[in-house]
């Protein structure tokens, strides 16, 4: 969540006219309605309560194509629509958006790699984050430290829980050459 | 302070200390609820909430607060209430809630990306209670599951919620690579190389030869610098006892030529047990890969795996040669010559010793920093092999795309990827050995400038000088070979531990000890509350129950990820369920001997898939040895006789890889004989006429049509039509059966899922005519 955002290009044609339904801020009003959850009203469409949002590009664009989800009366989670650009809505709404986004996503930035060792089968790493020193254990394999973007990696430790580089190359030297003596793919 | 104190310090730590204060309790999975208790800091503000040890039922600490911030959070959870109690509160109000029972719906928990919540539905709206990272995950799925039965008005299980987590080590608290995996630390598996000799007991008397062999070859080689000393100081210098000469060259010729004579046993033994000892590991590798279960295959690439049978096993066949003729051969020459060389001349032999703690020293730092990069180069490797294979499968998309330069580019860069690494890998000991050999050699100087001066100061003969740089020459070899063997030790162990890592998986699914045999069943299934998912706390099948009497025929419709799949996957029990039981004839899959299992259920998968050999030999896959007549009769009864037929090779015609060679409609018919043939009381067809043309589907139903009299049939099918004569047809919908009944009842639901799936097919088959 941490990369710069390009800006998107003024109009992009779309291929096929019923696509997704973008959600403008002309006909889409996101406010904050019973038990302070985020409320949705589409012009000529239903109100949805207890929206959430997610990123749809969370790497590339995580401040657009931000998909508004609610779940119906069967239990099933179903898409209002698409945010294209957040930055187009008024400043009250991209709070409450960004909020739901906040709520969405839990993943620590690492800023440093102060230890890294391996034992059966394990990596048992202590690194810097946003919030201080941590350590954690994760399991020595592929699926378990996946490309994050371009030059990122997003480490899972064993318990599923997030740990993102996002640009590998922006580590201290001494720390990157730690990390890729492990993570090396 | 070793790695397992620290983390058992990690976990006492995690247990000692409130939550909120520290950040280093992600390396667990505490269980932690607690039962009629209220946790410390919080007794004011429960007790003014009316809470008390009495009425609350349990309490579950979670690590986060709505917000994600880290906070001391708890649930609590009373008779009748749930609510989110912090220490850190300052008002003293709860941070969510009090949720009365009576207002809840339903009660779920909601994962997000890297963290979750449990959310109560209240006037048909889900709303946070609390949210917990992953770490906290199997607590609050067992809370949720609590809430929902005193929503439910059932009764707490108090088991449900103190029971230990099956994702940790009960002793040590290390993570476990799977449910009820054995602790890597606890299980006492023991050191690669004890692992690696152990292989080589059964070969004991050939390594005890082998033994003798070097121990004999060492002192052979202790006696020609002896006989050249001879010959300088007692022959050539004093240009005496000549007669001496044919003796002293015969004494070496029978010294090199036993040498020799060893050298070939040593190599031939050597050579025997190695190639022994890989046949068996691969042996091994192959029967452990062909028992691991299907997820083991969801998180490792074929590439991957292939290479640790094919490549990482060939390093087993150089460790016994390694040790024969490499570790121990040359310690023994080290030892043996050093002796000789003190006995020799103790102040020269001491100089001789001057380069050994650079050796030493150098060696541990290449130890230090190569080991990683033999990981690397063979990680290269692995990526470019699965590349390519993916590469090569898709061909025909790759092509019909025109991407052929895009998969240059990204080949290119996998080669160069391992390129680098190999490179990386290559500089290390292109650096490493020539200093070493720099090291060695100023021993030898040294050796000459003060043995020179010893000779010159008539302290020492000059054959005595000779001898010791005969001896010398042998003492450095084997020590260079030494410190050269910690290259051999690096490429072994990663390679050791990839075999290893496969021998040691976890990944079977458990069998019972109280195994049932079935060599024959009526085929009747039982789905009595099923709940399973591939993530164990995003369930994909949430409480599924059906039964099928034996001989019924049974269609199972739903969209993509409704779960369908799943289900057919559970009763052949590549998987097992996480709730609830599958039965057949009444006996749980997972007391069923497996053989036996499989042995009754006959699969035909939506891309069937054919070996590289005959027709005859694909369809007497299950049935290895059936007689022709067998054979033929399972083809006609799959509708597959005549094209066989017509093939200049008959059932004797070779395919080729994935069934190549045969139409999609001939391959699916092929797979039909081949599930035929082993007469199966139960048949799956999993979308089985769904990737073929219409006819060759209106010829695979017929073939069908008579073969599932009888027998118990799960049919799975998009093309509803192939499902109308179904006895019952079961329509899933995320995870759960939404309706059920003949083609006719289902059709009288107004709004059904299936009448709408039924309308729009039709539609569809209006607009293709």
């Amino acid at each position: 969540m941490t990369e710069a955002t390009p800006t998107p290009p003024a109009s992009i044609p779309r291929v096929y006219d019923k696509g997704i339904r973008l959600l403008l801020p002309e006909t889409t009003s996101i406010f904050e309605g019973t038990f302070s959850l985020l409320h949705c009203m589409v012009k000529g469409d239903t109100l949805y309560r207890a929206v959430y949002a997610q990123r749809l590009f969370p790497i590339r664009h995580p401040d657009q194509f931000i998909s508004l989800h609610y779940t119906d009366i069967d239990d099933k989670d179903k898409e209002i629509g698409v945010i294209e650009t957040l930055a187009q809505f008024p400043a009250d709404q991209q709070i409450l958006v960004k909020q739901s986004l906040r709520s969405q996503y839990y993943e620590q930035v690492i800023q440093r790699v102060i230890e890294i060792s391996d034992e059966f089968g394990l990596l048992f790493l202590e690194v810097e984050t946003q919030r201080g020193i941590e350590s954690f254990v994760m399991p020595w394999r592929h699926d378990r430290a996946e490309d994050y973007g371009e030059t990122g990696k997003v480490l899972l430790d064993a318990f599923d829980n997030r740990y993102v580089i996002p640009d590998i190359s922006q580590l201290p030297p001494t720390d990157r050459s730690r990390f890729q003596k492990y993570i090396y793919w | 302070m070793v790695r397992a104190e620290r983390l058992m310090v990690r976990v006492l730590v995690v247990l000692a200390v409130p939550d909120a204060m520290k950040l280093s309790h992600r390396g667990v999975s505490p269980t932690s609820i607690r039962p009629h208790t209220i946790p410390a800091g919080l007794e004011s503000q429960a007790k003014a909430l009316g809470i008390t040890a009495d009425n609350c039922l349990f309490c579950v600490p979670s690590d986060l607060a709505l917000d994600g911030s880290i906070r001391d959070v708890w649930l609590v959870v009373t008779h009748t209430t749930v609510l989110t109690l912090s220490a850190d509160a300052t008002d003293g109000k709860p941070l969510s809630g009090p949720f009365e029972f009576t207002h809840i719906g339903k009660v779920r928990c909601f994962q997000t990306v890297g963290s979750a919540f449990l959310q109560v539905q209240v006037d048909n709206l889900y709303v946070n209670v609390v949210r917990y990272s992953n770490a906290r995950r199997e607590s609050f799925s067992r809370a949720a599951g609590q809430i929902e039965r005193l929503v439910k008005h059932e009764p707490l299980q108090d088991d449900a919620l103190t029971r230990k987590s099956d994702r940790t080590c009960d002793h040590c608290g290390l993570p476990l690579a799977g449910k009820e995996s054995p602790c890597p630390r606890c299980s006492g598996h023991r050191g690669v190389f004890a692992r690696s000799l152990g292989l080589m007991r059964p070969y004991g008397g050939a390594i005890l030869l082998l033994l003798a062999t070097m121990i004999a070859g060492v002192l052979l080689d202790l006696i020609p610098p002896q006989l050249t000393r001879v010959l300088v100081d007692k022959v050539i210098t004093p240009k005496t006892n000549l007669h001496w000469l044919p003796m002293i060259l015969l004494g070496l010729i029978i010294a090199s030529g036993s040498r020799c004579l060893l050298n070939i046993v040593i190599g031939r033994t050597s050579s025997t047990v190695g190639t022994r000892i890989t046949r068996e590991l691969r042996e091994m590798l192959q029967h452990k890969l062909m028992n691991l279960s299907v997820e083991y295959y969801n998180r490792h690439s074929v590439g991957s795996l292939m290479s640790r049978v094919l490549y990482d096993v060939d390093y087993f066949q150089s460790f016994v040669s390694q040790v024969a003729q490499g570790f121990l051969l040359n310690l023994m020459l080290v030892l043996g010559i050093g002796t000789v060389l003190f006995l020799m001349n103790w102040h020269l032999a001491l100089l001789v010793l001057l380069p050994i703690p650079f050796v030493v020293i150098g060696t541990i730092f290449f130890w230090k920093h190569i080991y990683p990069r033999y990981y690397m180069f063979w990680e290269s490797q692995s990526k470019m092999a699965q590349l390519l294979s993916g590469l090569l499968s898709g061909i025909r998309l790759v092509k019909s795309f025109g991407q052929e330069a895009r998969e240059e580019k990204r080949f290119s860069g996998c080669a160069e990827h391992s390129r680098s690494s190999r490179r990386k890998l290559e500089s290390g000991h292109a650096t490493f050995n020539p200093i070493m050999g720099f090291v060695f050699g100023l021993g030898g100087l040294i050796v000459w400038y003060s043995g020179g001066n010893q000779v010159l100061g008539d302290k020492m003969t000059l054959g005595t000088l000779m001898a010791f740089f005969g001896y010398l020459g042998m003492f450095y070899a084997p020590i260079s070979s030494l410190s050269m063997f910690s290259n051999w030790v690096t490429g072994f162990i990663s390679s050791a531990q990839r075999v290893f890592e496969i021998l040691d998986s976890s990944a079977v699914l458990p069998t019972a000890t109280d195994q049932i045999h079935l060599p024959s069943i009526q085929g009747r299934i039982e789905f009595k509350n099923v709940v399973f998912g591939y993530d164990p706390y995003t369930p994909i099948l949430k409480g599924i129950s059906f039964t099928i009497e034996p001989g019924q025929f049974i269609g199972i419709v739903g969209k993509s990820g409704s779960g369908k799949t799943t289900l057919v996957n559970l009763l052949c029990r590549f998987y097992d369920t996480q709730r609830g039981t599958i039965s057949i004839d009444g006996v749980d899959v997972r007391k069923v001997n497996p053989d036996d299992l499989r042995g009754q259920i006959g699969l035909v998968l939506q891309e069937p898939f054919l070996f590289r050999g005959s027709i005859a030999e694909n369809i007497a896959y299950g049935r290895p040895g059936s007689p022709p007549l067998n054979i033929i009769d399972a083809a006609k009864a799959a509708n597959a006789h005549d094209f066989i037929s017509r093939r200049a090779g008959g059932y004797d015609a070779k395919l080729g890889e994935y069934g190549a060679g045969l139409s999609g409609g001939e391959r699916q018919r092929v797979s039909i004989a081949r599930a035929l043939l082993c007469e199966p009381r139960i048949l799956i067809l999993d979308e089985a006429t769904s990737s073929v043309d219409t006819e060759s589907e209106q010829e695979i139903q017929r073939a069908l049509s008579d073969l599932t009299k009888g027998r118990t049939t799960i049919a799975i099918a998009h093309r509803l039509s192939t499902l109308k004569n179904s006895d019952r047809i079961l329509v899933l919908d995320e995870g759960r059966i939404a309706e059920q009944g003949t083609h006719e009842e289902l059709m009288l639901i107004n709004n059904g899922i299936y009448r709408k799936l039924v309308r729009i097919q039709t539609e569809l088959t209006r607009l293709e005519m």
